[in-house]
């Protein structure tokens, strides 16, 4: 009599479904990926401060930006004034730049939007202000950090 | 006595299906933990300023927002607020979360006045962190 012999089976690991989890993993990322949308300029407002912390600026430390209701800008600096019409800003780049290196850290940006000012102008002129960055000839790098946003209403 | 010859048969190839069933439910489940319904669709009529100097927020758990659309309604994370009382809605979650940023989603044609008076209700609520939403703009 002949016994049967058995086959020994080779144990392995089954690979059939190795597709179904890729699939699956790839269905998961796919799904729970979040890619950020959020952007904008960044700002830090300063903290209310009673009368007396109020700090003084010299006048040729400011650079004053003026928007009118009609979105037309007034840019007023020691030895400089400039009219702008809305959607020409470029020039408050300039400007800002090189009032940056006469004025290193001092400077100080005043921009007094009307309450009637169109929103855009005023983020299109603080787009401006956050474009315009020197290397100063001891190899800091200046930006106008300072910036106060001041309303103004017209009478 | 017979000689038996154990006729292998040649078995066709197949493919395990006994799993399929694990797969499906497992996708169901995942899909029913995952799946979202919003009870409120907000449709704000809101075209954001554009500028150069864009950024991107990368920290979005630390992030309130704020809209304002065309017609100057105010909203909070979803919630019409009239705009002298955004520094109460504010003040609560700046309380939880210190490192909360402000990310004010303003129509470009909104009058300044408005976004004047929230930068003042986010200062009373010590919002100090804000970020002016904004599209990049090419060119």
């Amino acid at each position: 009599m002949e016994l049967r012999k058995r086959v020994k089976l080779r144990p392995g690991i089954p690979t059939a479904s190795m597709g179904d989890v890729a699939f699956l993993i790839l269905i998961f990322f796919l799904t729970s990926t979040v890619f950020t949308k959020d952007k904008g300029l960044k700002m830090l407002l300063p903290e209310k401060t009673a009368e007396e912390d109020i700090v003084h600026v010299k006048p040729e430390n400011i650079v004053m930006i003026t928007i009118n209701p009609a979105g037309e800008i007034k840019l007023k600096a020691t030895g400089h004034e400039d009219y702008l019409p809305p959607g020409q800003y470029d020039e408050i780049k300039t400007v800002v730049e090189t009032k940056l290196l006469e004025r290193d850290t001092l400077l100080v940006v005043s921009l007094r939007t009307s309450k009637e000012a169109p929103y855009k102008s005023m983020v299109e002129v603080l787009d401006q202000l956050k474009l315009a960055k020197v290397t100063t000839s001891d190899g800091r790098e200046l930006r106008a950090n300072k910036i106060s946003l001041i309303p103004t209403s017209e009478e | 006595m017979r000689k038996s010859i154990i006729r292998r048969r040649s078995r066709g190839s197949e493919i395990p299906t006994a799993s399929t069933a694990d797969i499906a439910f497992l996708l169901i489940l995942f899909f029913m933990v995952t799946t979202v319904f919003r009870a409120t669709t907000l449709r704000l009529n809101i075209t954001l300023p554009q500028a150069k100097s864009t950024e991107r927020i990368l920290m979005r758990r630390n992030v309130s927002y704020i809209w304002v659309d065309i017609n100057s309604k105010v909203y909070v994370d979803d919630n019409i607020v009239p705009k002298e009382l955004v520094a109460a809605k504010m003040a609560p979650k700046i309380w939880e979360n210190p490192e909360l940023i402000a990310i004010l989603n303003v129509d470009q044609s909104v009058a300044y006045g408005i976004v004047d008076v929230i930068l003042d209700q986010l200062k009373e609520a010590k919002a100090f962190r804000i970020t002016f939403a904004a599209e990049f703009r090419r060119s």
